[in-house]
């Protein structure tokens, strides 16, 4: 404290006589100090009022001044501290007399308060020119490097350059067999089937590895393995949470959303387009097609906190900026953010977008109408919903002009059965979950504190000044969303590319660059290669934006080839292996893990899309677990169990726990078990025990088994008896060779 | 060979266990489980905590806070007006239950709780509480998780959060209702943005076969013996590939979870299977599915489980809008020899100090009777309506001082008057009692450092012996 009041005391002679100056440091100042900021300080502000700078005193509580300007004697401060208001200060006594005489002399005075020393950490430019992440990108030139006998293309001069100056080097690189299972989970999420795993050790090919890559990016389940990596951004899930008992809390077209991310990531839908879809795809100007009305899904698939209009619109502004441009925006709720350059008002101008938005009572198809027999099979049925509805409301021709209320309530089943029909029905056509504007947009105010019925001054609906500067202009059409989504894939936007850039890293190689994804703020730590990060997002925006092309520039590095093992150098200076000098070994995620076990069955459903579907109660669905129905109010047990991401907000990066509970399901669980029994009777045409054990080792593992392995593998089965191999296909697929990528 | 630090990072939890590794000091060499004991902020009495949530809210006047005046006004509108509850209330509602004096404290509880105000030497009733809202979900929330509507854990997340747990055979956090969820389901229990694992596991008491109540707890087609076989040969094979990769502790804690689990499956079975009580402690605690649940909570406590929630039933059974005579009685009936059973049990095993009780719905009533609502109560005149505006709740054991009352409501028992304590403020106090600062129990997510009591609490001294 001391030292701060020396550095404030130098400061303030600058601009302050020295006699009112030497007054308040050593009158004022410290009873504030002692006997205010406890309630009135940065992190705490009883009122909303701050005494610990000079702004905050003379801009006062949320209640307007305490201190009056043009008859300081009258000022509020001294009625409260002379317990003459009903409001006393301080609470828990008043004052001694003498300070309080103090204190009326200073105001009376004029409440002479020194220039505060530091600059308001709230000034968005000085933040700016500060702050990395709010510097612009400029394409850095990669590091020349000493030696570089395995360094493949500009991510390994980075990495190297780095590992260089702490006199290390890549980790050698790994085998083709270890490369294969990593691409697969990597790009796909499954594992790759013996054939799959010899053909590629078979090609001998320089270009064989390329090949796989781009192989493996142009296939299908690509686009679920991704799609699933942004649903934990989107806070996906299929219903909207509690609203009330008995209440169908379902959202039958979620997985229309769903369904449409998956397609983008497939078709490499441009990330600026991707984003812009999701934002504003209503817009005709957005450049969207109907089909991607489905987009609008991840501002609407959010939990509906029991239909609080303020906090749905929380929830979407906190999925808007966290997603897109690693900002904290929500935390602007109720006070300005205390470490970013966001003030309220700029969340209000966003609120403002949001609240210029609503959802149509009639949801639009997509214009999927399907076809086959399921879709004609629904033609019929609504044919004949429709028929008995029409029969009804002839029959009732006259109650229907006599007892209009009578009649409406009575025909609600016969809607209700349509709804229904077209909600569940997987040959219905699918609908979007969109957002279009209201007809006459909404003009925001500020809600001091949050509070709603403590409305302050009206703010225009326009972007953040951090990301689109002080001269930005409030938006035009409508209620901005295309605007506010032209802002973000701005190539002067400093953070989206950045933010995407990161995540893709992050899927990639096991851990981000930044370390807070989710977070670029002023209080997130720099990223562990700022150079590489900028060259990346450079890429990324010259090369239209495409996610395939960032994907394959990272898997054909050296870096992502190298072996896992962990070494000895660099372990006490980098733990978290933040330098890349191996890669990081990963453990299978629940749905990795889930989809490769259905795969070991032999049962896995290869379509893509659909309906969301009961994954956790038999009879097991063979499809793949991104299509489970997530019932974001009760979540399955086995999704907490095993780090799924929390369906209820933006979930930055999924944890990853070792608990017992996970051991439990896969030594127990009816849908392991079934597996497992599965897998076994896959090698019934062998009775040859030692084959049978090669070809199963060889099917989950993607290897032969060692003489030591097949020698156990035989001791247990000769001593289980006749579940043996079926015990034995269990442990396969609970082992750590089987749930770890090295 | 690789740090311990590394360790925690790596394979406990990622990005979250940077927090725990941070802020507390690992007690033992098993960091690389999130559920590992870890320290406090400071020596505290408290240890575990077990909670009776009257769900619905029980009325104060009828239970915990005597208001005669009452009588004086019977069928009588108040001299003052009725604040804002969630229905319409008319006249004065004299508690139907009598009240006496119990313990050298001599503090009043009524008939409803005879046997439980034996205790009232150890208990500290705290009468004015006060919350929010007149309304089950908001207040609901509030309660457990400190904030009505938004997404945050709850105490009992922050506990094993703080904590871990001192048994890792058994959940650290365990939520108990017969026969279905509470109002606001598991999110009573959620872990909101802390790892999954601190969650509350939800048990339906209901139920009494061990494989019922634990998912995945027993293997149908395997003995426990052969089961061991089974793990023995996976043990072999991941040892076989560890070794292959320089003793990675990714790999290692891996294995280790499997012996916990192989574990678990017995302790858990024992610790739900009351019939291994004696005769005598089974007849203490009584009949009926109330005695059952808490007794299963005394032996979860007494194993090392950190948190226990005793939820009175599924939905809101204490929501006695009609029939509060007969409807508190029977509710009370079910569950006071227990309470008084648990506490006197809780005591004899020397456990009452380091475990801290606490009783309560998450409001009150109205001292005003409920008025007639189409389609939301029966229309009996004969209930009382929801009361945040004043409650109250009782603590025992864990730190508490014993045989006090803490605040008061008006004369009429509406609204919490004097020493008021918000629903924030008994989270600051509890995790005072655990050695907790409330305010620097916290975890940043989405850029800001959250805790159980958001911006708000005071620790209320005169709980803390």
């Amino acid at each position: 404290m001391n030292s701060l009041l020396a550095c404030q005391l130098t400061l303030l002679l600058l601009n302050a006589d020295t006699a009112s100056v030497d007054f308040f440091e050593a009158k004022i100042r410290p009873v504030f100090i002692e006997h205010c900021e406890k309630c009135h300080n940065s992190s705490k502000q009883q009122g909303g009022f701050r005494i610990d700078s000079k702004d905050n005193f003379f801009k006062g509580p949320d209640s307007g001044p305490i201190f009056n300007p043009t008859k300081p004697s009258e000022s509020k401060l001294l009625k409260l501290l002379h317990y003459q208001s009903e409001l006393k200060m301080p609470p828990k006594g008043k004052l001694p007399d003498q300070v309080i005489n103090d204190i009326s002399e200073w105001i009376i005075k004029g409440a002479q308060w020194p220039a505060d020393l530091k600059k308001n950490p709230n000034s968005i430019a000085s933040t700016n020119q500060d702050h990395w992440a709010f510097k612009p990108i400029k394409k850095p030139t990669p590091p020349k490097i000493a030696q570089n006998p395995i360094a493949n293309n500009e991510i390994d001069l980075f990495i190297q350059a780095k590992l260089e100056q702490n006199k290390v080097s890549l980790s050698p690189q790994a085998d083709k067999r270890t490369l294969i299972r990593r691409l697969y989970f990597v790009l796909i999420g499954l594992p790759p089937t013996p054939q799959e795993v010899e053909s590629f050790l078979n090609d001998s090919d320089p270009q064989a590895y390329p090949k796989l890559v781009n192989r493996l990016l142009d296939s299908s389940h690509f686009g679920e393995r991704w799609a699933r990596h942004w649903l934990d951004l989107a806070r996906y899930a299929d219903n909207r949470g509690y609203i009330g008992v008995g209440v169908d809390r379902t959202y039958p077209y979620a997985y229309t959303f769903r369904d449409w991310v998956i397609q983008s990531f497939n078709n490499d839908l441009p990330y600026d387009k991707f984003l812009t879809y999701q934002i504003a795809a209503d817009n005709p100007k957005s450049g969207a097609a109907k089909s991607d009305l489905a987009a609008l899904g991840f501002f609407t698939v959010g939990r509906r906190f029991i239909n609080n209009q303020n906090d749905i619109i929380d929830d979407r502004i906190d999925v808007l900026c966290r997603t897109t441009m690693g900002l904290t925006v929500t935390c602007a709720r109720c006070h300005d953010h205390k470490y970013d350059p966001i003030p309220t008002k700029d969340y209000y101008s966003l609120y403002g977008v949001f609240a210029s938005s609503q959802e149509p009572e009639d949801l639009p198809d997509l214009g999927l109408e399907g076809s086959g027999p399921e879709a004609q099979e629904f033609q019929l049925e609504l044919a004949k919903l429709i028929k008995e509805k029409e029969k009804f409301e002839t029959d009732n021709a006259e109650i229907k002009i006599k007892e209009p209320r009578k009649f409406s309530e009575s025909i609600k089943p016969y809607d209700n059965r349509i709804k229904q029909l077209k909600s569940k029905h997987p040959g219905s056509p699918p609908k979007g979950m969109v957002l279009f504007d209201k007809p006459t947009p909404v003009e925001p105010v500020v809600f001091i504190r949050g509070n709603q019925g403590n409305r302050g001054p009206q703010v225009p609906r326009q972007f953040l000044e951090v990301v689109s500067g002080a001269n930005r202009t409030p938006f035009k059409q409508g209620s901005g969303r295309l605007e506010a989504a032209h802002a973000i894939v701005s190539d002067k936007n400093t953070l989206t590319s950045r933010v995407w850039v990161n995540r893709v890293w992050a899927h990639v190689f096991g851990n981000p660059l930044v370390k807070t994804p989710s977070d670029f703020g002023v209080r997130s730590d720099p990223p562990s290669h700022p150079e590489l990060l900028d060259f990346l997002a450079s890429n990324l925006m010259e090369d239209h934006w495409s996610t395939k092309n960032l994907i394959r520039q990272m898997l054909l590095s050296s870096t992502f080839k190298q072996t896992s093992s962990p070494r000895s150098e660099l372990q006490n200076n980098d733990p978290e292996n933040s330098l890349l000098i191996r890669m990081n070994r990963r453990r299978l995620d629940f749905e990795t893990m889930h989809d490769s076990m259905l795969a070991m069955a032999g049962t896995l459903e290869p379509g893509v899309g659909g309906r969301s579907v009961e994954m956790f109660t038999p009879p097991f669905s063979s499809k793949r677990a991104l299509y489970a129905f997530i019932d974001r109010q009760n979540l399955p047990g086995v999704l907490r169990t095993f780090d799924f991401a929390l369906p209820d907000t933006h979930s930055p990066q999924r944890f990853i726990t070792s608990v017992p509970q996970q051991a439990l399901y896969l030594l127990n669980s009816p849908f392991v078990q079934e597996q497992a029994a599965k897998f076994t009777l896959r090698f019934t045409n062998t009775d040859d025990y030692t084959e049978k054990v090669q070809a199963m080792y060889r099917v989950a593992l993607q290897r032969s088994p060692t003489k030591e392995e097949v020698t156990s593998a035989l001791e247990f089965v000769e001593a289980s008896g006749p579940d043996g191999f079926k015990q034995l296909g269990q442990v396969l697929l609970a082992s750590n060779a089987f749930q770890f990528i090295d | 060979m690789l740090n311990r630090r590394m360790m925690l990072e790596r394979s406990a939890m990622g990005m979250g266990a940077l927090a725990l590794g941070t802020m507390f000091q690992s007690a033992n060499a098993s960091e690389a489980n999130p559920l590992a004991v870890r320290k406090p902020h400071f020596a505290a009495k408290a240890k575990r905590v077990i909670h009776l949530f009257m769900n619905g809210g029980p009325s104060h006047v009828d239970t915990f806070d005597p208001k005669p005046s009452l009588e004086k006004y019977a069928g009588k509108a108040l001299p003052v007006d009725n604040p804002k509850t969630e229905r319409k209330t008319g006249a004065a509602f004299p508690s139907p239950f009598k009240f006496q004096k119990y313990g050298q404290s001599g503090i009043e509880v009524s008939e409803l709780f005879a046997k439980t105000a034996q205790h009232v030497d150890d208990m500290c009733i705290i009468r004015s509480m006060h919350a929010n809202v007149p309304n089950h979900e908001p207040s609901l929330l509030l309660m457990n998780c400190g904030e009505a509507r938004l997404i945050r854990p709850s105490m009992g997340s922050w506990l094993t959060y703080g904590l871990g747990t001192e048994n890792q055979n058994l959940p650290g956090f365990i939520a108990m209702c017969p026969g279905g969820y509470p109002i606001q389901e598991s999110q009573n229990w959620q872990a909101g943005f802390l790892p999954g694992i601190y969650q509350g596991t939800y048990i339906d008491t209901n139920q009494t076969e061990v494989n019922k109540l634990i998912e995945n707890i027993r293997n149908k087609n395997l003995s426990l013996v052969k089961q061991r076989q089974q793990l023995d040969l996976l043990q072999k094979l991941n040892s076989l590939h560890v070794n292959d990769r320089s003793s990675d502790p990714i790999l290692e804690s891996r294995i280790q979870s499997f012996e916990l689990a192989y574990r678990m499956q017995m302790d858990a079975a024992d610790a739900f299977d009351v019939s291994k009580e004696s005769k005598h402690v089974l007849e203490m605690y009584g009949p009926g599915v109330q005695a059952r649940q808490i007794l299963i909570a005394r032996r979860l406590l007494e194993r090392g489980v950190r948190f226990v929630q005793v939820w009175h039933g599924a939905g809101q059974p204490w929501d006695s809008h009609d029939d509060i005579e007969i409807n508190h009685r029977r509710l009370a009936k079910e569950c006071d020899q227990a309470i008084w059973a648990l506490l006197s049990d809780l005591k004899q095993r020397g456990m009452l100090d380091d475990t801290l009780v606490i009783w309560g719905g998450e409001f009150g009533r109205t001292p005003t009777v409920e008025l007639p609502t189409p389609g939301a109560n029966a229309g009996k005149i004969n209930g009382r309506d929801h009361n945040h505006h004043g409650f109250s709740m009782w603590l025992a054991g864990g730190g508490v001082k014993g045989g006090t009352v803490v605040g008061n409501t008006d004369e009429f028992g509406f609204a919490a008057q004097e020493n008021k304590v918000h629903v924030h403020d008994l989270h600051a106090t509890m995790l005072q009692l655990l050695g907790f600062d409330h305010e620097k129990l916290t975890y940043r997510y989405a850029g800001r450092d959250f805790r159980l009591t958001d911006v708000h609490g005071r620790v209320v001294e005169d709980i803390i012996a």
